[in-house]
């Protein structure tokens, strides 16, 4: 018995969904509602668990030839979810300006690497104009509050 | 004298960075539902308010969960003028049936604005013209006749007063907010909800009908409405809005709050606002609303208590 | 009624609304043409920015997006052979060939007003059908809601191309996402697994915007190479424009059923253009008299997918102004936008905001002619802007999808919601699970729950369920719908079986 990918995800799924379940049971009724905050869940987690068993089995006894390998640059998409999770991450610390104006130079760094100098200078430039534009659009003239920097105050 | 030090290092700290308090937009978090009656009583008030203050009121709706998401997020911002807290009255009453772990004492007041009448509601599909024939009613069926509600909030508070006055026994359906009620009576799916003079309209159009009035006396903008006191039920409710702080924000933005608030209360623009939302001004400085809100907190902890929803 | 849009068509032409709805028609022709921005994408970078506006103003702007990307999709399917978004691949199997073949002003411009006729044929029906529909909906107790939803979901799971079990799973886990953080009912914290930000439980805009995005962007960068598509701008547009209506006049059969076909799709909840443009190109086909002509650039092929996915936006604007439910992700984000600007959706909704609702018709009908002078004046110019440089476009995408994200509740917890959904929804496709399911799930699912919760509050009897005729009838057709794809599921594997496997 092989697993293709749908198995593994099937796997997953359905021992996520069981441990879920599980932490259901803990959950106290109130006497207000007739049923209790987990009686819902319960119902969607055994359904999701049954599809994802049923996945697993199908693709365990329907076993598929693996197709063609494509030669994709995972690499690059990990550094691009890396940029914005550090991004995301510094936001409520350094606040809206300061992170956005990195961010937006380091991805357009990472997809279009500068060689030399005018190639930096354009990196800054985009990041500069994009993170002004935006922050005046928005907190200025939309009043959309954004974020500001708990460290930095700004 | 260290500590010292830090206490006045920190004074001045405080005092450089807001010392052109509002520098920025302040937002203002309503705990329910956009369009809902408490957002349609802040909204005109922060339009008025902002003149005042100098700074753009910007509302942000945080709704769920009988109003406490918004509670808990408001309690959980910087105490520094930047996030204001709309209330009501759910406050104390979330707090004593244990659905939240926020209470008023969490927030500095800063100043009571205004108070809205309720009046029990019934939904056309109902076969009753007056509280007497539903209260008949409800005697030969207990239990069966429902009302929506935003469980422990105000909405299940008053028809559980008229319980408690007239020995009925009513069934709650969890509605949130006004609007999903106003739904669920106009298709006949719940029989009665508590609901207030917003609502004036579709009575006129004969899409609803208005039992009683929860006043002292008949309200002038609907006086062919009668009071439930002089039906013989002795029940007196209001739903009454007011602006808080999370507590620990320093004096000098609370002062600047409190006193753009009591001039925006006073504008004939907001009054006129209210007038459309069948509600009245009703304007407490800080201190009225501080001892105010302590009354309130213990007559709701006994209502609470009297209703058998006490968890605490 | 007409009173009403007429007052709606006044108010609309005003500068103040004017201005919002062309510039989201223009970034919607933009938004539409560039290939790997989808409309949703589109929607959900001008989101943030109609915050700030009026709800007219927003929704109007929304609305210009939706119908401008429509149109603007065609632009790239027929001149350059790649489809801008999903709704317009149909339109690529004949638009492109007939551009090769010589005559890319007529491919490009039998789309644009086939595209017109359509979606103004579908406002008809916005106009008429959604003040019914929205007094049918409030007959509509709690049962009928819960089954609706569960129709809902299970005809989305249904209509997935790949494996109807990995469709149903999909929709599921959308559910799953909702039961998270706390419950609805009495906001009782429940499976936050110890994580402070998920006690709010997760709301469906950051997950739909991250999901989307991310799936998308990061799909693109996987296959990302520093040389730009090298596009032809030179080309020769000049058409009779005579000739190409009475082309598409001529034949009206086509022209109605695909405009009907679109509506349809679209009043469905959560299908969409994606569906409604492949299969108008189908019924085309097979309605036709020469089929094997299909795909060698014929009028027809192009007709049927264009005037079937303009309508299909029309549709969707009844079932979400009608139900409150989103017709597809575009809807759902506006839905999102009526939510923030204080405006209950649902059956009330065009009782209670009126103007609201005429203004949206309005802005609708308005977005057309737009669409039209804006295509007239700027085809090539259009065509040069999809040259702008992904290494640009891609971050300022994101970084708008965080502005969007984190002014929904004014908080980081929904930001860190994306950046978790946007993970999430690219190894989602990575495993070849469909999104739309999932996203519906992730809309619907508290619906689900509070409704249940609510027909047991009112009535502890379970049997009402399939005693309560509209509720029975939905619950049965939920079930047919699966029945239904497991039968063509059976049917497409044969098939598939001689053709060779297909991709997700």
């Amino acid at each position: 018995m092989k697993l293709s990918k749908d198995g593994w995800a099937g796997l997953a799924v359905a021992a996520a969904s069981l441990f879920l379940f599980w932490l259901t049971l803990g959950l106290k009724d109130n006497p207000l509602v007739p049923i209790g905050p987990g009686y819902y869940p319960r119902i969607v987690l055994g359904v999701t668990a049954a599809f994802a068993l049923a996945l697993l089995l199908w693709d365990a006894l329907h076993p598929k030839p693996s197709p063609p390998r494509e030669r994709l640059n995972y690499v690059l998409v990990l550094e691009m979810f890396a940029v914005f999770g550090l991004y995301v991450g510094a936001l409520p610390y350094v606040g809206f300006r300061i992170s956005t104006f990195f961010y937006i130079a380091a991805t357009n760094a990472l997809l279009d690497r500068p060689e030399r100098g005018k190639g930096w200078l354009r990196v800054l430039a985009v990041a500069l104009i994009t993170t002004i534009v935006v922050y005046y659009a928005f907190e200025r003239y939309l009043t959309v509050l954004l974020p500001r920097g708990r460290w930095t105050n700004f | 004298m260290k500590k010292w030090l830090l206490t006045a290092a920190l004074a001045a700290a405080s005092f450089t960075a807001h010392a052109a308090y509002p520098e920025r937009p302040v937002r203002l978090i309503v705990p329910w539902a956009a369009g809902g009656d408490t957002d349609n009583i802040f909204r005109p008030f922060a339009q008025v308010w902002q003149k005042h203050l100098g700074q753009t009121v910007v509302i942000a709706n945080v709704g769920g969960a009988s109003g406490t998401r918004g509670a808990k997020e408001a309690k959980d911002a910087p105490a520094d003028g930047y996030t204001l807290y709309a209330v009501h009255d759910y406050i104390h009453s979330t707090y004593w049936a244990g659905v939240a772990d926020v209470q008023y004492a969490d927030f500095e007041p800063i100043c009571l604005i205004s108070s809205t009448p309720s009046v029990l509601t019934a939904s056309p599909k109902t076969p009753w013209k007056t509280l007497k024939e539903l209260l008949d009613d409800a005697k030969k069926r207990p239990g069966q006749i429902t009302v929506g509600a935003t469980l422990a909030s105000t909405s299940h508070f008053f028809p559980a007063l008229i319980e408690k006055a007239t020995g009925a026994k009513f069934k709650y359906v969890s509605y949130e907010g006004l609007a999903p009620r106003m739904n669920a009576i106009l298709g006949g799916h719940v029989d009665l909800t508590d609901s207030n003079l917003t609502q004036k309209g579709k009575v006129e159009a004969g899409q609803l009908k208005f039992l009683a009035i929860a006043t002292e006396k008949r309200h002038p903008e609907m006086p062919s409405v009668p009071t439930l006191k002089e039906l013989g039920v002795n029940v007196v409710y209001d739903v009454n809005r007011g602006i808080m702080v999370p507590k620990g924000t320093p004096a000098e933005v609370i002062g600047k709050l409190g006193s753009s608030c009591a001039a925006a209360a006073k504008e004939p623009e907001f009054a006129q606002a209210m007038k459309l939302q069948g509600t009245d001004v009703r304007y407490m400085d800080r201190n009225a609303y501080a001892s105010w809100l302590k009354q309130n907190d213990d007559l709701n902890r006994n209502l609470a208590k009297d209703l058998g929803l006490l968890k605490r | 009624m007409f009173e009403l849009l007429g007052a709606g068509l006044a108010d609309m032409m005003q500068v103040k609304y004017l201005v919002p709805l062309f510039v989201g028609t223009l970034v919607g022709v933009v938004g539409g043409a560039l290939p790997g921005i989808t409309i949703t994408m589109t929607v959900i970078v001008v989101l943030p920015f109609t915050f700030g506006l009026e709800p007219l103003q927003g929704l109007a702007c929304m609305i210009g997006v939706y119908v401008g990307g429509e149109t603007g999709g065609l632009i790239t399917s027929c001149l350059l052979g790649i489809p801008g978004k999903p709704s317009a691949v149909a339109t690529t199997f004949d638009g492109f060939p007939m551009a090769r073949k010589g005559e890319p002003g007529r491919a490009l411009w039998i789309g644009i007003w086939a595209s017109i006729f359509g979606g103004l044929l579908g406002a008809i029906v916005l106009v008429a059908a959604t003040g019914p529909l929205a007094q049918l909906a409030l007959q509509f107790g709690p049962w009928e809601y819960f089954a609706l939803f569960v129709l809902a979901l299970s005809m989305v799971a249904g209509l997935v191309e790949s494996s109807l079990l990995k469709g149903l799973l999909s929709g599921a886990l959308g559910c799953v996402v909702t039961i998270l953080g706390n419950d609805p009912v009495m906001g009782q914290p429940r499976l936050t697994l110890g994580i402070g930000w998920l006690e709010g439980g997760i709301p469906f805009l950051p997950v739909l915007i991250g999901v989307f995005a991310f799936a998308q962007i990061m799909s693109d960068v996987e296959r990302f190479s520093r040389t730009p598509e090298a596009v032809n701008t030179a080309v020769n547009l000049v058409v009779s424009h005579a000739k190409v209506l009475a082309e598409i006049l001529a034949r009206p059969f086509l022209l109605l059923w695909s405009t009907f076909i679109g509506l349809v799709i679209g009043v469905l909840p959560a299908i969409g253009g994606s569906a409604a443009n492949m299969l108008a190109y189908d019924q085309a086909k097979k309605f036709s008299k020469r089929p094997e002509k299909f795909g060698t650039g014929i009028p027809e092929g192009i007709i049927a997918s264009e005037a079937s996915n303009n309508a299909n936006v029309a549709g969707s604007l009844v079932t979400i102004m009608a139900f409150g439910i989103p017709g597809d992700a575009v809807t759902a984000v506006m839905l999102g936008a009526l939510t923030i600007h204080g405006i209950q959706s649902g059956p009330l909704f065009i009782s209670q905001n009126a103007p609201l609702a005429y203004g949206m018709f309005a802005a609708y009908i308005l977005a057309h002619p737009l669409v039209l002078i804006l295509l007239f004046l700027g085809v090539r110019w259009v065509l040069r802007i999809v040259t702008v440089p992904k290494s640009i476009l891609f971050p300022v995408v994101l970084v708008l999808c965080v502005v969007g994200a984190y002014a929904l509740g004014n908080a980081m917890a929904t930001v860190y919601v994306l950046l978790a959904s946007g993970v999430f929804g690219y190894l989602m496709v990575k495993f070849g699970f469909p999104l739309a399911p999932f996203i519906l799930g992730v809309i619907l699912g508290d619906q689900i729950e509070i409704n249940l919760v609510r027909s047991l509050m009112t009535d502890s009897d379970l049997w009402l369920f399939v005693t309560r005729p509209i509720s029975a009838l939905l619950l049965a057709m939920a079930v047919g719908s699966i029945v239904l794809s497991v039968w063509q599921h059976r049917r497409m594997q044969k098939r598939a079986a001689t053709e060779g496997a297909a991709d997700f």
